[in-house]
């Protein structure tokens, strides 16, 4: 299907230099450690944790409404630090997900309601489906669909689970999405 | 009915301004409430335990049951060293000492939480039961088994987060000291 | 939203199955649709999906698919981490537990020496239901990988006996055989040998300089016992009936059978299993022996050394919405976007039947394609002998015929439409259309994309509910950059066709008239 053009409010949507479109009822903690990286959708309602770690995010990334991305802490014994968090280009985050990986490669599509544990290591091209659970410190590699039943399946070259072209249509996909977000035409006065 | 909020915060607990309280709620010393956290006391008061951690779009809600009213002297009491992560939604009408309910879980009314328990994430709990200690809810199907090991304690997380929050934070200034509760009724 | 719902538009394979874009290849040399399940797939590596690491094909096989670093939870199946405790070392070498995650089960120890020097011992916890080696009684370990003791089964040594005596049964049959075959059918030479013109035979030659008699040792079954099957077995024991279970101390089923060894029925015998390796594929198509898709070698890596996708050949129909609420017998329209993936620009039609001069382009192509394979084979010995150097072809193409779902009717279009080249340059330009003739049907064109508006009648009988389904067949022209052949050809241009199917949703509550 394609997507359709959906409209936002001036009021409702900050647009920055670099195209990003942050809508002004997110939460963004200590948002002088987040970076966009430019052409950003983060919709209203998301949660991004700057202030626990750094968060930089890649280019055409989507952050869905109501998602949470917090990044990950790892328990030393002397002590906990919070690790810097990294997103790739491409990626889609869908709604409600809760994201606390510590590397999101490119090109990923993460379904809506799903909990990433933290820690967790996405790599490129991965699809995580709608409302999985991923358990802390889980490696997800390329091409590999993470099931909401907690199954990993797929490969490279395996045209059944991942489609082969992921990184186009995830190209394509997170690209058509930022071009038809778009500002409601003023009315003609 | 409207009622006003009274909220009582003990020294040392770091409760952020943007979280929603509603309802009369005791934070006990050291807790830790993050930005967009909910808690409603409707049904009655609630009483937090030392040293919990409540993430955000997290809920803790005391509900009023059908046909009941707010009424004082039904307290939800929570234990201590309680963590409560992202998104889960709490009703139980009782909680115990050192619980981890993970993200996305959802504990209904009639449950009872001992202490130790792990509540898996995205587990939903609303049949009406007594979880026995140390009991561990995991998995899709929300197997259950007991664990042998102590869980890990929050500690060191907690001592974190109280110096790296009032940085970035409007906070609730703690406004309860219990040396002179004495003369407040 | 693309990922979890299936496409509606979907194409027809050269098999017959459908199928979206995203899961079909094209094949360049027999220009065809492929889908995964009419080409060979094929392991190209194996690798750990937990620690990426990339293992070779032989020590895959000798590992039995294993990784030798990661174990999975025998309880929940995920992955397990080690985990670090810190112990000091007492110099009697007893350990005493310590350090922050405590175990319940402690040992009594004597108290440390003077020596508080500490080690790291490291335990396996699974971080989703928080299993720990320590739930079963493994001891802590020194190294975090590697040393951990694999359980072993109780008819190993069973199992090895039978592998090897059947081993050897499969040996002296096969040597059986080549001994048939020899006699049966002696090799035709062309030269006389060395033994027809002198006389020596390799016997005499081998007596002469003293080594022994050439001869492959006939290799014996070795006698294993046979299973002996017998029909006691231990009587039920009598608390079964009157012992209350305690449901946490019995595993589930799906545990029993992720430890197929030993299959325990308590909890206190689970034991960690190694994790199983995953494989990268590449396919081939099974007419003409081309590889369709080949992925790097690295497990990291998302290339393809070879990537002949269908969305980048076969221009990609997009369904976005109906013009009207479906009804029976009402005419209707759709609107499509078709993009040109190629570099070049492409003239679509869509019609109603199948071209009838599609078939003979495609002998004419195959033809074309046909001089490389002759090269390979041009050396007149291998000919004559009849040895090929093409892999026989093991799997035929079964060829299915498609299942005609179309139960509307479409109007088909009175001339075609050019689509113009894909050229990512112009994405930066704005669009500034020169006003061109266009016909009635396209409602927007912009590079290498066209909206067009197709009217259809779903058909009369169909009930509310029913899914309506399009089927129309799109021709487009393909530039064929296939240069292999020995004179160099110019690219030629060659049309096509693709079987779509398209669901354009279900009947809505017909009003009443």
């Amino acid at each position: 299907m394609e997507i359709v053009d959906t409209y936002y409010s001036k009021d409702e949507y900050v647009e920055t230099a670099s195209g990003n479109k942050v809508s002004r009822q997110t939460v963004l903690c200590g948002s002088q450690n987040i970076v966009l990286n430019g052409k950003v959708i983060v919709q209203s309602g998301a949660i991004i944790r700057g202030d626990l770690a750094n968060v930089r995010t890649g280019r055409y990334c989507v952050i869905s409404k109501n998602s949470v991305i917090r990044p990950p802490y790892k328990q030393f014994s002397k002590g906990i630090a919070f690790f810097p968090m990294h997103i790739g280009d491409h990626v889609f985050i869908g709604e409600g997900a809760v994201v606390s990986a510590a590397i999101i490669g490119s090109f990923v599509y993460i379904g809506k309601n799903a909990i990433i544990g933290r820690r967790c290591t996405l790599k490129d091209c991965c699809v995580i489906e709608d409302g999985a659970v991923l358990p802390p410190e889980t490696t997800v590699s390329s091409y590999m669909r993470y099931t909401a039943k907690g199954s990993i399946e797929g490969g490279q070259g395996n045209p059944y689970f991942v489609p082969a072209a992921m990184q186009d249509e995830m190209v394509n996909y997170t690209k058509s999405f930022y071009e038809h977000f778009l500002r409601t035409p003023a009315p003609a006065s | 009915m409207p009622m006003e909020n009274n909220i009582k915060i003990l020294p040392k607990s770091v409760v952020c301004e943007e979280s929603t309280l509603r309802g009369d709620i005791t934070f006990s010393a050291g807790c830790v409430v993050h930005p967009s956290a909910t808690i409603i006391a409707d049904a009655g008061p609630i009483i937090i335990g030392e040293n919990c951690i409540v993430e955000e779009y997290a809920t803790i809600a005391h509900r009023l049951a059908d046909g009941a009213s707010w009424d004082a002297s039904n307290i939800l009491s929570i234990g201590s060293h309680n963590v409560f992560e992202v998104g889960c939604n709490v009703e139980a009408s009782r909680i115990g000492d050192r619980n981890v309910f993970e993200s996305k879980c959802f504990v209904g009314r009639g449950v009872t939480v001992s202490g130790g328990c792990v509540i898996g994430a995205g587990i939903q709990m609303r049949t009406v039961q007594v979880l026995p200690e140390n009991t561990i809810v995991y998995g899709q199907q929300a197997l259950q088994r007991e664990a042998i090991e102590k869980q890990g304690s929050q500690t060191l997380q907690i001592d974190f987060l109280r110096k790296v929050l009032p940085n970035y934070h409007h906070l609730r200034k703690p406004n309860y000291d219990p040396k002179k509760a004495r003369s407040v009724v | 939203m693309s990922f979890m719902q299936p496409s509606p538009v979907k194409y027809a394979c050269s098999c017959g199955i459908l199928n979206p874009i995203n899961k079909l290849f094209f094949c360049r040399h027999c220009p065809k649709l492929r889908c995964g399940f009419c080409v060979c797939h094929e392991i190209e590596s194996h690798f750990c999906s937990n620690c990426l690491e990339n293992i070779p094909s032989s020590e895959a096989r000798h590992k039995k698919n294993c990784c030798a670093n990661c174990f999975d939870c025998p309880c929940c199946q995920h992955t397990l981490s080690a985990r670090a405790t810190t112990v000091p070392v007492v110099r009697k070498a007893d350990e005493s537990k310590d350090g922050g995650e405590s175990g319940s089960d402690a040992a009594p120890s004597p108290k440390p020496s003077a020596m508080p020097t500490t080690k790291k011992m490291y335990y396996l916890s699974c971080l989703s239901c928080r299993w720990t080696t320590r739930d079963v009684g493994i001891p802590d370990q020194g190294v975090a990988t590697g040393t951990w003791p694999d359980n072993e089964c109780l008819y190993q040594v069973r199992f090895n006996t039978l592998m090897e005596y059947y081993q050897s049964v499969v040996l002296q049959e096969k040597q059986e055989k080549q001994e048939f075959m020899r006699r049966k059918a002696p090799k035709q030479h062309k030269f006389p040998s060395l033994t027809d013109r002198t006389g020596l035979t390799v016997s005499l030659i081998r007596r002469q300089i003293g080594w022994n008699d050439k001869s492959i040792p006939k290799t014996k079954p070795i006698n294993i016992t046979p299973a002996e099957a017998s029909a006691e077995v231990e009587p039920l024991s009598e608390d079964i009936f009157t012992q209350p279970i305690n449901l946490r101390n019995v595993t589930t089923v799906a545990q029993r059978h992720s430890q197929p060894a030993d299959q325990p029925t308590a909890v206190n015998n689970l034991y960690p299993q190694r994790r199983s390796l995953w494989i990268k594929r590449s396919l081939r198509c099974r007419h003409c022996e081309h590889n369709l898709i080949k992925p790097e070698y690295h497990p990291t890596s998302i290339k393809y050394r070879i990537q002949l996708f269908a969305s980048y050949h076969v221009p990609e129909v997009v369904m976005v919405r109906c013009e009207q609420p479906l009804q029976p017998g009402q005419t209707n329209a759709i609107f499509l976007k078709f993009t040109n993936p190629t570099m070049y620009d492409m003239t679509i039609s869509i019609l109603d039947a199948p071209p009838a001069d599609a078939q003979v382009n495609m002998d004419a192509f195959m033809q074309g394609c046909r001089i490389k394979e002759e090269a390979i084979t041009s050396s007149p010995l291998l000919k004559a002998t009849g040895v090929t150097l093409t892999r026989q072809n093991s799997t035929r193409e079964v060829t299915r015929e498609v299942r005609d779902l179309a139960n509307a009717t479409i109007v088909p279009l009175d001339n075609e439409f050019v689509l113009s080249q894909r050229d990512d340059s112009k994405e930066f330009d704005e669009d500034v259309q020169a006003p061109i003739e266009e016909p009635k049907f396209i409602v927007w064109r912009k590079g290498n994309k066209v909206l067009m508006r197709l009217q259809f009648t779903p058909a009369a009988e169909l009930q509310t509910g029913d899914e309506v389904t399009l089927g129309f067949y799109m021709q487009y022209t393909y530039v064929n950059t296939v240069s292999n052949t020995p004179d160099k050809k110019e690219p030629t241009t060659h049309a096509l066709y693709s079987r779509l199917f398209i669901q354009a949703g279900e009947i809505a509550q017909g009003t009443a008239n």
